[in-house]
């Protein structure tokens, strides 16, 4: 199904459902079973995911065995590996569903390759590639300077349902603190809120 | 004026199971499995029987929120503990009934009860989502327990077999659940040739689980272990043979005509309250309940 990756470039470009629908005619959905890999460490891959439905996370292993998750790709969120994707070089990092997903496949060459249909995807590539980094910017502080709270709070306003998609152990990775502190984090929440 | 019978409109087999949890291994009859007009029943998940290995560390489902709606679980074989953020607990075993009223918002979380898990052995249960009445979303949450010596027994004629009444009423005897809008739930018990009727008004969403068994509706339609019985809202009347013996959970209730906005555990009304609800279970206003 391409209908949803059409929809959000036409909602980010002034072009018509027809143009959106062009310009995405040429790319390959590709479906992932939860637990199945897309990208492991060591794959050189030149391409990018368009989550279309599911959830993918984003992450290493470090010497010990241990996971840190860098980032989850819900519905209308991309994700790439750059060492791979542009720089052709073997990715450290890996790509995984944690819910049957499926994706849009998005080459390197996609942006270039429709720039005759749609001119302005050159530049909403490079705004993409702004915010991606904006986002990475911010989650560096977030890791260096936050409160684990501060960090959950993040979290949820930018991820809303999925504390309700994945497992605690995978919100407390991403946050770089303890399951146990999760736990804290969640039970002060509550003793707040609770009426 | 003589009842008219309430047709059978199909007899569907178990969809292909999924784990709920580790604990749980369902055929989800309706909302995904079948699309059955079934309100004020939301969901129904069997758990047909299966076999557990004996396992120190119970099987089950962690903490998870719910709002909007009541989860009603019936044990048939095995035992299920459950504990919220209410601060009730209990544990349900073969013919007990746990209705919890998720109401304004719980979290909960439900386990093969500990011995159980320890030996092992068949494990056969249901689970409904009843849905409350828009005026009762917010209502506050509320816990009943009820042990199958508690439940009303109605005995029928000629060695029939017995029906037990969870909800509603059957003949003289009441059920033993309080609930927001009008449902009838009975276990019905059968001995090989034991014969019941049923009457639910002619609008009311009607359905039979054959738990065990074989039986024949309104003397033509056979329905099998494990099939789920899908009714008209025509007529009134049900009749019931059993051609071994049988348990059957009977399913009838008045459809509660509201919208419907579902999400994962949560069932409201409108989309808003939907993300309402996600904001107020990330915010803890569910409370807390360790795992």
């Amino acid at each position: 199904m391409l209908d949803r990756f059409a929809n959000y470039l036409k909602n980010r470009l002034n072009i018509t459902a027809d143009q959106a629908a062009e310009a995405v005619s040429c790319l390959k959905i590709k479906t992932v079973k939860k637990g199945q890999i897309l990208l492991n460490a060591g794959d050189l891959k030149s391409e990018a995911y368009f989550v279309n439905s599911g959830l993918l996370r984003y992450f290493s292993i470090d010497e010990k065995g241990k996971e840190h998750i860098i980032q989850f790709a819900p519905e209308d969120w991309m994700l790439s590996d750059r060492d791979t994707s542009i720089f052709n070089e073997e990715s450290v990092f890996y790509i995984d569903a944690i819910e049957d997903t499926e994706v849009v496949i998005v080459k390197k060459d996609f942006f270039p390759a429709i720039k005759n249909i749609v001119p302005e995807i050159l530049e909403l590539n490079v705004l993409m590639l702004h915010n991606s980094i904006r986002f990475m910017q911010k989650r560096i502080n977030m890791l260096l300077s936050a409160t684990a709270e501060e960090r959950y709070l993040d979290f949820i306003k930018l991820y809303p349902n999925l504390t309700l998609r994945v497992p605690q152990w995978m919100i407390a990775s991403y946050l770089g603190i303890t399951p146990e502190s999760l736990s804290r984090v969640r039970k002060d929440l509550a003793k707040k809120h609770f009426r | 004026m003589e009842a008219k019978i309430k047709q059978v409109a199909a007899i569907l087999n178990p969809p292909a199971p999924h784990m709920v949890g580790d604990g749980f291994r369902v055929h989800n009859f309706f909302p995904s499995g079948y699309k059955l007009e079934m309100s004020p029943f939301y969901m129904l998940d069997y758990n047909a029987k299966i076999e557990f290995s004996p396992r120190n560390e119970p099987r089950g489902v962690g903490v998870h929120p719910h709002r909007g709606f009541e989860t009603v679980t019936i044990a048939y074989q095995g035992a299920v503990a459950h504990h919220d953020s209410a601060g009730n607990s209990g544990t349900i075993y073969p013919g007990d009934v746990q209705w919890m009223t998720a109401a304004s918002g719980i979290l909960h979380k439900e386990h093969h009860e500990e011995e159980f898990s320890k030996k092992g052995g068949i494990f056969q249960m249901v689970q409904l989502w009843v849905n409350l009445p828009a005026k009762d979303k917010m209502s506050t949450p509320k816990y009943q327990g009820i042990k199958q010596n508690e439940i009303q027994q109605f005995t029928l004629a000629d060695n029939s077999g017995i029906i037990e009444i969870i909800a509603g009423k059957y003949r003289d005897k009441k059920g033993s659940a309080n609930t927001f809008s009008p449902i009838e739930m009975y276990n019905a018990r059968l001995n090989s040739g034991g014969k019941a009727n049923f009457n639910f008004a002619a609008n009311y969403n009607t359905g039979i689980v054959v738990i065990e068994g074989k039986v024949k509706i309104n003397e033509t339609e056979i329905a099998n272990t494990n099939q789920f019985v899908h009714f008209k809202n025509e007529g009134e009347e049900i009749k019931i043979e059993a051609l071994e013996q049988s348990v059957l959970l009977i399913l009838s209730g008045e459809p509660i005509n509201e919208p419907i906005a579902a999400y994962g555990p949560f069932l409201m009304n409108k989309p808003e309250e939907i993300q309402q609800a996600i904001a107020d279970y990330n915010n803890g206003k569910f409370g807390y309940l360790d795992e």
